[in-house]
């Protein structure tokens, strides 16, 4: 069942303390985090957060199409190694 | 032509059907792109292939591969890593880069400390994230690859400098 309107999103309250904290500093650093369950928030956008995934910390660049996706979405907690073949990456 | 010149792009599963056709696994990001990287070499760069897709099937791809005529001779084949040229596959714009461009290069610092070499790229929706390995760094580590964090690739050098922010590598 999805989560009732008037509850509002849920984030764990020390992310929020966190990325005040970085936007503050102005410095370029990644937020460990080990909150999964967190929605991503708009406030986020434009930080990079580095989710845990039970072994290390993946780093999460948040943009505006990942509002409203929990931060555990980005960070996979299996690992799967397919060939690189003729596959690209992009530099942004 | 050596190994590092070739990428694996994908595999023949075994026999399709009893009139010589393959059931071919393309590990490519479009799977029909396999037919325009031919022609196709085995591991060792000893025998080369000709492959015409027919259709898709289950599990992978139909296709005719030349020489192929019987499904003993299509069985014979399967298990048979397929390699591509390298020079095969399409040139790139700036700042877009193949991941088996990227694999192997040495990573180093902006004050030039190696920190050790790119073990693979990936993609979790996220942007595109460089794994990287080394003796100065604990485990394997993943780094944005972002122009703030990796302003240089250096392919001909073989190389890429990372700018790393505080708190990425433990």
């Amino acid at each position: 069942m999805a989560r009732s309107i008037w509850k509002g999103p849920f984030v764990d309250g020390y992310l929020l303390k966190k990325a005040e904290a970085s936007r503050a500093s102005g410095k370029n650093e990644v937020i460990k985090i080990w909150s999964r369950r967190s929605t991503i928030l708009p406030q986020f956008v434009g930080l990079t957060f580095g989710v845990y995934n039970g072994k290390k910390h993946i780093p999460v660049a948040v943009s505006e199409e990942m509002i409203g996706q929990k931060f555990g979405e980005y960070s996979p907690t299996r690992t799967y190694y397919g060939h690189a073949a003729d596959k690209k990456a992009k530099r942004k | 032509m050596s190994d590092s010149d070739r990428v694996c792009v994908g595999a023949i599963a075994g026999a399709f059907g009893v009139m010589g056709e393959v059931r071919l696994k393309s590990f490519c990001a479009d799977p029909t792109a396999i037919a325009d990287y031919g022609p196709l070499f085995t591991e060792d760069g000893a025998t080369s292939y000709k492959i015409t897709l027919t259709r898709p099937v289950s599990g992978g791809l139909g296709a005719r591969v030349t020489g192929v005529k019987t499904k003993e001779e299509a069985d014979a084949l399967k298990g048979v890593q397929l390699y591509a040229d390298r020079t095969r596959l399409p040139k790139l714009p700036d700042d877009e880069f193949y991941h088996a461009d990227l694999i192997g290069l040495e990573v180093r610092d902006t004050g030039g400390v190696v920190l050790g070499k790119v073990l693979s790229v990936n993609n979790h929706g996220a942007g595109d994230i460089l794994e990287i390995s080394g003796p100065a760094i604990k485990g394997a580590q993943m780094i944005p690859f972002t122009l703030a964090i990796v302003p240089t690739v250096d392919l001909a050098l073989g190389r890429v400098i990372v700018d790393l922010p505080d708190g990425l590598i433990e």
